[in-house]
């Protein structure tokens, strides 16, 4: 990740910024960030954190820095951890110079909180005061120049929906970096804070203050809060005890209105369930038909690269080595695109936070938390960024019970493989099928991850040694319309990180497949090819009998040959049995290592899928008249693919989520085991039913 | 002594103290439920548990083991 920060010069003054979730921080940072903003997060690195120069049609020459949510300055939970951390000692940065702090102005009290604890540790604070709307459609509005005057730092009102107030925002930045280039003597240092609850109770007195001054009753044009306390405490006079009553501030009435539907008892559990009813289904749905095109196309360039080189070598591993290893690399693109566009949505609407609160309860039962929600829901991506999004949960058995579930998700690398056998396990007649046989694995996937995640609760008392408080807070935060290119810009950048992380591995391997399938035996010696009718050898026929031949004789041949004795229980054969090796590195690879063990070019069928699906229909055992590819077979090898632990990048991920081996290595011996002898059950269960 | 655990949906109540035992009370501090505040349960989803209670302006869900440490008295 290091070449990727050489854009971000060291000796420009950096910006932080720091905010409580749901405050609009990320919308702040998506208006200031460039093109070429970096989230520092994939494996190989330890942090995460978005990084970029500030736009350069803002004409402000610095760097901005921004970090998950946090509460206060003393982190609870690993997510936490990683925004202060990159407060006080970020490793490549240091300390930022400037730290922007959003504040939403409809819950101030609980938004100045931190902004105290910042400015009380001497930063260099600017406040960002958001979300004005909501607290201007209640009759209120927030002095700026009062709360500037009180705590002695910049204050800007920012609109997240136009930007209003990005201008002024810029403007204070530059006069706080010319301040900063212009001081000779030293600033004053910044100091780790430390909360008591004496401290914590006294900031927030000390807030109501604040809030009280600068909150103006727009109606009446005097001070709102006092008014409103009143209005209370005429209500409640006998009942009131306590001097420091406060006043109670009544949430967003729309918000409020809309969760009694989405919170309620009944409609609510419908609604969450026909929310992911629709996620999911439109993975299928939508992503089935680009996956075709991307599909059809790279086959239709495999081929042409094929036809215009020639028959050699070089022609060769153009077209099915690199070209079909890139089409399998960009396959299940339009899966991760449109699962992170929707759980984008639906975090910026804010319906997400009611999702995870919905499933706390349940997931609570079997060792999870509520937080284990979104993980999961991104494990239908990718369980990479899953297993490190489960970082928010604070509790470390609960995440590494959800790290360690997280493998089960059906994610995008496995929709191809999914695809492919789907695609042969359905008949042409009845194409409709195809749709209920995903939903089907879908429905398994979830009720298998939550049973293993039971089971692991249960027996797995060694997962985590310590025991420490398991606690649910979340903010509900209030419904808010999604803004569409933001939600795009994000989801572009995971892609794009995606592409450029899995990319060239899955790459290589394809690369080492090929190797594999065409090596020692490149050019063999072919001598009794059956002559045509007119009594020659035609070159198709030759051609064929060469790879056959080939494939034969090859490396991958003598490998899979070796591990037949384990295949056959699954009643797989060698051929399967290679591609299954590569897949431990990448699910993915299975795909075109099929093709390529299949030697499937696309001469009269209209896409790659179609004709490795006809060339499986036509394989058969060894030199036996018995099918390979049945109907027992090709459900086992999907069983295979729901349990299996294929991927390295998530071993190595999780173990650096989790600190040690013992989860990765717990995840290949249960997963793979659980696969294997599921898959025996199946394939024989089946063929013991009759089913061939 | 009544806890906010004990609350009815609707119910407002005034926060007297938050127990100190509880390992979520500085979380709990931290995110405004301070003795002085009325809260609101708004919300109790169909498993019961967490329950969504209006404070300083926003909605915040916790589970019924942690409102068990707000100690209140209803409006």
């Amino acid at each position: 990740m290091h070449n990727n920060t050489t854009s971000i010069k060291k000796t420009e003054p950096l910006i932080a910024l720091i905010g409580q979730p749901n405050s609009g921080k990320t919308t702040l940072y998506n208006y200031l960030s460039g093109k070429k903003a970096k989230t520092v997060n994939y494996p190989g690195s330890t942090v995460q954190y978005s990084i970029s120069r500030i736009l350069s049609k803002h004409h402000v020459n610095a760097n901005i820095l921004d970090s998950p949510g946090i509460i206060s300055l003393v982190p609870y939970s690993p997510d936490e951890e990683v925004s202060v951390n990159s407060l006080y000692s970020h490793p490549e940065f240091g300390n930022p110079d400037i730290v922007i702090v959003t504040v939403d102005t409809s819950q101030l009290s609980r938004h100045l909180f931190l902004v105290k604890q910042l400015i009380e540790s001497n930063f260099n604070v600017i406040i960002v005061l958001t979300m004005n709307d909501i607290l201007e459609k209640k009759g209120y509005e927030v002095s700026d120049l009062q709360l500037s005057n009180i705590l002695g730092c910049c204050v800007v009102k920012f609109d997240g929906r136009n930007g209003k107030g990005l201008e002024q925002l810029l403007t204070k930045v530059k006069e706080r970096i010319e301040v900063l280039n212009s001081k000779t003597e030293e600033t004053a240092p910044v100091i780790q804070y430390i909360t008591s609850r004496g401290r914590l109770l006294e900031s927030f007195k000390n807030i109501e203050d604040i809030e009280s001054k600068i909150i103006i009753d727009k109606r009446k044009g005097k001070n709102g809060t006092s008014d409103l306390s009143k209005k209370i405490e005429n209500i409640n006079e006998n009942l009131s005890v306590l001097n420091n009553r406060r006043p109670y501030v009544k949430p967003d009435e729309f918000t409020i209105k809309l969760d009694k539907i989405l919170l309620h008892k009944f409609w609510g559990l419908i609604i969450f369930f026909l929310i992911m009813a629709v996620t999911f289904s439109s993975i299928f749905w939508l992503t089935q038909p680009l996956m075709d095109i991307i599909s059809t196309g790279f086959g239709w360039l495999s081929d042409f690269a094929g036809n215009t080189m020639g028959e050699n070598l070089f022609s060769d591993l153009i077209s099915k080595g690199i070209i079909n290893g890139i089409g399998s690399v960009m396959v299940f693109l339009p899966q991760i695109v449109i699962l992170f566009l929707i759980m984008e949505l639906l975090e910026d609407s804010g319906y997400l936070a009611r999702g995870a609160m919905l499933v706390d309860r349940p997931l609570s039962k079997i060792g999870l938390n509520g937080r284990s929600f979104v993980p999961m829901l991104s494990g239908f991506a990718c369980a990479i960024p899953a297993t490190m999004a489960a970082r928010t949960i604070a509790n470390k058995r609960e995440r590494f019970l959800t790290i360690f579930i997280l493998p089960l998700m059906t994610c995008s690398a496995r929709i191809p493989v999914y695809a492919l056998l789907i695609g042969f396990l359905t008949p042409k007649s009845k194409p409709w099928l195809g749709g209920i046989y995903f939903a089907t694995i879908y429905i398994v996937t979830i009720i298998m991850s939550l049973i293993v995640g039971a089971v692991m609760n249960k027996f797995g008392a060694k997962l985590v040694t310590e025991k420490d408080n398991s606690s649910f807070i979340l903010e509900l935060p209030a419904y808010r319309k999604p803004k569409f290119i933001f939600s795009l810009k994000n989801t572009a950048r995971n892609a794009k990180q995606y592409i450029k992380k899995a990319g060239p591995v899955i790459l290589v391997l394809s690369l080492v497949i090929w190797f594999m399938t065409t090596f020692p035996n490149y050019d063999p010696d072919i001598k009794n090819v059956p002559k045509d009718s007119t009594g020659q050898v035609s070159s198709d026929k030759l051609s064929q009998y060469k790879d056959a031949e080939r494939l034969s004789t090859s490396y991958a041949a003598y490998l899979g040959k070796f591990m037949e004795p384990v295949m056959k229980p699954m009643g797989f054969d060698w051929r399967i049995g290679v591609s299954l090796v590569a897949t431990f590195a990448a699910r993915e690879v299975f795909v075109s290592s099929l093709a390529l063990i299949f030697k499937v070019t696309d001469e009269d069928e209209s896409n790659l899928q179609n004709s490795l699906i006809s060339a499986m229909r036509d394989a058969k055992v060894g030199n036996t008249d018995r099918k390979l590819f049945t109907t027992a077979t090709t459900i086992g090898l999907i069983v295979f693919f729901m349990f299996a632990m294929q991927c390295l990048s998530t071993t190595a991920i999780a173990r650096k989520e989790t600190g040690s081996w013992r989860i990765p290595i717990l995840q290949i011996v249960v997963f793979t085991l659980a696969a294997y002898i599921l898959t025996v059950v199946v394939v024989n269960g089946l063929r013991a039913a009759g089913v061939e | 002594m009544s806890t906010a655990a004990e609350m009815k949906v609707g119910e407002m109540a005034l926060i007297t103290d938050i127990n100190n035992d509880h390992p979520s009370s500085h979380r709990i501090l931290e995110i405004g439920f301070t003795p002085g505040q009325t809260i609101e349960l708004l919300y109790v989803p169909v498993f019961n548990d967490p329950l969504a209670f209006a404070i300083r302006g926003t909605i915040i869900a916790i589970r019924k083991n942690e409102a068990s440490c707000i100690i209140i008295q209803l409006q």
